[in-house]
């Protein structure tokens, strides 16, 4: 190559170079320092930067998430991914049993946690979260599901009921979240099994797959987190099954005329817990993580989550959100006193934890979820 | 043309012959056949286990709701694919006959944009044009009428596989109209054909290996969709490639997956090999 | 003849309208990608760049552009190679099984992009190499070596079948004739194919959404904010993906138009 040449190319990629550090500088020095990354499993949002932002910078860290929806998918996702890939789990407490059970997930230590400061009792010995007196899951958020809807289509007094969801007017208009357990459930409550609302026998099952057909009439579709936006955002459902404020909080708070409530016939709990993925190398940076998570910073980040918003746990938790936030802490009853506080909903025994089927596998309510899907 | 004579085996043709059959014998065969033993697998604990079963075939070829989403599918890409060759060909016709030579390129060239802007965001874009509250809506209700529901409709699904298809068979359908020998045509309407008749009697069979072929494409990207029938159609009911997605996704049944998927290739066979069989058959009768 | 000008001219409009449903869409995620709205809707909101700002101070959105641009760019090399000796021997040699030979070259792009996923994912994850940067790329390079065939033995079929045995008459062997005659002249072709399947992988979803794992390329982001937070943030990557998209295709049609007007005048 002539001599001349030389400078000129080196030129080029001198500038080039500085060009292109200078454009990407920013993020650089955010996503390819020397971070630890984190790959972490989580339903949407958990891995957003308003959610764990503050501790990726303080901590140097990087989260790497892999989202999922609804537990099958999440046991999944992890079985079908070499062991060890996920470092840390977040998963629906009613799986924390089986992700165990596969032996998934590490032990964790319960002195590590902030336990005597949970808001309700039953949040310190969570179902599925211990076994022989040993923790392998941490609770950090959870909702109630109930009857969401749009109040230009259905009243306050509607709503008070799953009946709401057979209105004749908003025929067509009736959405499900496209998740077999929630909307099972919700079922099973509205004929009126209360706290035996997972524990069906065949006759029980069977009625609760009769009163889910006679829906299907008014379905308008099924949806995916974001589907389910958009079909309550744009005015395609005027109701939807299976979710609750964690999906309509976002709308509200976005000013859309859509709320939800727990109905009379009662509402289920989603609960949210943090596990620790088995054979991690990172499991101080985790266990980091989540005590980050249960501290009253964590805490409002969560309640305050922008994907979906989650109760807070901890009772200094909920004291900082009252103090930062008022104006959402008021909107979802995490104020001391409130009517519908969650605690107080949950005291009264207007709330069941969501749970597995106990006398079906979840196999079962699956296949009958496909099913239901392409009647017509 | 002739190939050098050699006594030793031909090292260089092997060489030329042999990557695509390893690749495609590693990465394309090898899968699909593995997806074959796959539906014979069983799964627990959300594991699969080797074995060699029928109780997955059993368990959806019993199924009510797999054979009505079969119709379904089947149903909506047949629709999808008469739809789409019959709205792309006017257009298609004026490419090939009524415009410029530069104008055919130009718009083919632009007919190929769309495969290279992320078919999800295009759909996405429909939804948002498609909603209740949408920008059709919000001009019909300008003059007094609607709003209509078309998001989560089969309609919405419709829109959607036109919006994967129809630059496709704008193309294919321009390229066979324009190989046409024009003097035919013209010999026709000396003869005193009418111009609907002549592209009946006479552009429409001259180009039907084309009109086939584009016809096929529109069958095979409609009945393998997912996206459409589930952001535009709300999967309402599910099509086979949405049942695919759901049996892999959630509870890791992917030998049950398998099942779909065979019933679907095996179903794209006999309708690409009839139709193709139908293209190539002689003219003339 | 009145009667034609008027046909013409409804057929013309007729096109126009086709060209419009095609091209609404994109001009809408364009449109989208400025406006203010989380969900946008008919009135439109204000004008605003924060959606981009968004996207591109997202790490994960780069990662995944760094990850498509590699997966695509080793993509087009393997597959344009492969391409291009499937092409070289269909063009050259007529063997027992040509046929087969063929089929098994051209088949891939008409198995559903779901199924090619379903049953890659099956296969890679009994070698335990699911969930990897590099199961994309093998996937891809399965489903764009046919595309590269395509564009390289339309060229070929261009070259004077006298060229190699004219050169192997003036001593040549047959890998020195491949070299300084076969490729030059299929050049162009083997750039258009290289920005072809590039084009192809980078924006493929189905089969990289399968087969991923943590490994996202840029049009499994994109999913990934559609079904989950749906956010405008999807419009600014789409439009920015586009750009990147088009610049190839241009390359491409360039070198294929270009060159190929030349010797075969219609």
């Amino acid at each position: 190559m002539p001599k001349i040449l030389k400078p000129n190319r080196r030129d080029v990629l001198k500038y080039g170079a500085a060009a292109t550090t200078a454009l990407c500088t920013p993020y650089v020095s955010r996503a390819w320092a020397d971070t630890v990354e984190i790959n972490m499993l989580a339903w949407y949002g958990h891995g957003e930067p308003d959610v764990v932002g503050e501790f990726e910078a303080a901590n140097n860290v990087k989260f790497k998430p892999k989202y999922y929806a609804g537990g099958d998918n999440m046991m999944a996702l992890i079985a079908q991914s070499p062991p060890g890939t996920y470092d840390i789990i977040l998963s629906d407490a009613e799986f924390v049993q089986q992700l165990n059970q596969a032996g998934y997930i590490e032990e964790m230590n319960p002195a590590d946690y902030p336990f005597d400061d949970m808001l309700y009792d039953d949040f310190k010995h969570f179902p599925g979260h211990w076994k022989d007196d040993k923790l392998y899951s941490m609770m950090v958020r959870f909702g109630h599901l109930g009857v969401s809807y749009n109040t230009t289509a259905v009243s306050d007094a509607e709503a008070a009921s799953y009946k709401a969801f057979w209105k004749p007017e908003i025929k067509g208009k009736v959405g499900h979240f496209d998740w077999h357990l929630p909307n099972l459930g919700q079922m099973s409550l509205y004929n009126g099994n209360g706290a035996k609302l997972w524990d069906q026998d065949e006759a029980g099952w069977k009625k609760i797959q009769e009163t889910t057909m006679s829906l299907r009439p008014q379905v308008g579709g099924f949806f995916d987190y974001g589907g389910t936006f958009n079909g309550l955002k744009n005015n395609e459902m005027m109701a939807m099954a299976g979710i609750g404020d964690w999906i309509t909080g976002v709308l509200e708070r976005d000013g859309a005329p859509v709320k939800s409530v727990v109905p009379t016939e009662g509402g289920i709990q989603w609960t949210e817990s943090y596990s620790i993925g088995k054979g991690t190398p990172k499991a101080d940076t985790v266990k980091k993580f989540i005590q980050y998570m249960l501290s009253p910073e964590g805490q409002v980040h969560s309640a305050r989550m922008l994907a979906y918003p989650g109760f807070c746990v901890t009772k200094a938790g909920r004291a900082l959100l009252d103090q930062k936030d008022p104006k959402e802490a008021q909107r979802t009853g995490q104020v001391d006193g409130m009517p519908n506080d969650p605690i107080t909903l949950i005291k009264d025994g207007r709330i069941h934890y969501r749970d597995i089927p106990v006398q079906q596998s979840l196999e079962d309510w699956n296949e009958f979820w496909q099913e239901y899907k392409n009647a017509s | 043309m002739t190939t050098k004579p050699t006594t030793r085996p031909d090292y260089y043709a092997i060489a030329w012959r042999l990557p695509l059959i390893v690749w495609q014998g590693l990465f394309f065969v090898g899968p699909l056949l593995f997806m074959v033993a796959m539906s014979f697998f069983l799964v627990k604990n959300y594991r699969m286990e080797a074995a060699f079963q029928f109780s997955n075939w059993q368990r959806m070829l019993s199924k009510d709701f797999f054979w009505d989403a079969y119709f379904f599918t089947l149903w909506l890409a047949l629709l999808a694919t008469a739809i789409t060759s019959v709205v792309a060909f006017p257009a298609s016709y004026f490419l090939a006959f009524k415009a410029s030579e530069k104008t055919r390129r130009w718009a083919i060239f632009f007919l190929i944009i769309p495969f290279f802007t992320s078919y999800l965001v295009r759909v996405f874009a429909w939804q948002v044009i498609l909603a209740q509250s949408g920008v059709i809506n919000a001009g019909l209700s300008f003059i007094g009428i609607g709003p209509w529901q078309m998001l989560n409709t089969q309609f919405g699904t419709m829109v959607g596989y036109l919006v994967l298809c129809l630059p496709l068979a704008v193309i294919l359908q321009t390229f066979s109209l324009a190989n046409i020998d024009t003097r035919l045509v013209e010999a026709a309407h000396n003869l005193g054909c009418g111009r609907l008749r002549a592209v009946f009697t006479v552009v429409m069979p001259l180009a039907k290996t084309g009109l086939v072929v584009a016809a096929v494409f529109c069958f095979i990207l409609s009945f393998g969709d997912f996206v459409s029938p589930y952001y535009l159609g709300g999967s309402k009911p599910p099509t086979l490639s949405i049942m695919i997605v759901d049996t892999s996704k959630s509870g890791q049944q992917w030998p049950r997956a398998a099942v779909v998927a065979i019933t679907m290739i095996l179903t794209l066979l006999v309708v690409a090999f009839t139709a193709i069989g139908f293209a190539y058959r002689k003219r003339g009768k | 003849m009145k009667d034609d000008k008027l046909l013409r001219w409804v057929l013309a409009f007729y096109t126009a309208l086709v060209f419009l449903f095609v091209f609404a869409p994109i001009a809408a995620s364009l449109v989208f990608s400025f406006n203010s709205d989380r969900f946008p809707t008919i009135p439109l909101g204000t004008f605003t760049t924060d959606w981009y700002v968004k996207a591109f101070s997202n790490p994960e959105v780069w990662d995944a552009a760094l990850r498509s641009l590699i997966v695509s760019s080793v993509t087009a090399v393997i597959a344009t190679a492969i391409g291009f000796s499937a092409a070289y021997t269909d063009y050259r040699y007529d063997f027992r099984g040509k046929k087969a030979f063929l089929v098994l070259s051209l088949l891939p792009p008409t198995i559903p992009l779901i199924i090619l996923a379903l049953a890659m994912l099956g296969w890679l994850s009994m070698f335990h190499a699911s969930g990897l940067t590099i199961s994309i790329i093998i996937a891809h390079t399965v489903l764009c070596a046919p595309f590269a065939m395509a564009v390289i033995r339309l060229r070929l079929s261009q070259m004077d079948p006298n060229l190699e045995p004219a050169a192997w008459n003036l001593g040549a062997s047959e890998w020195v004739t491949m070299k300084s005659v076969v490729i030059p002249f299929t050049l162009p072709s083997i750039i258009a194919s290289l920005c072809l399947t590039a084009a192809v992988s980078f924006d493929e979803f189905a089969v990289a959404w399968f087969v991923s794992g943590l490994n996202k390329t840029v049009p499994v982001v994109i999913l990934e904010i559609l079904t989950g937070n749906i956010d405008p943030q999807v419009n600014a990557i789409g439009t920015a993906v586009f750009l990147v998209s088009i610049t190839l295709v241009v390359i491409a049609q360039v070198l294929v138009m270009g060159r190929a007007k030349k010797p075969e005048a219609v």
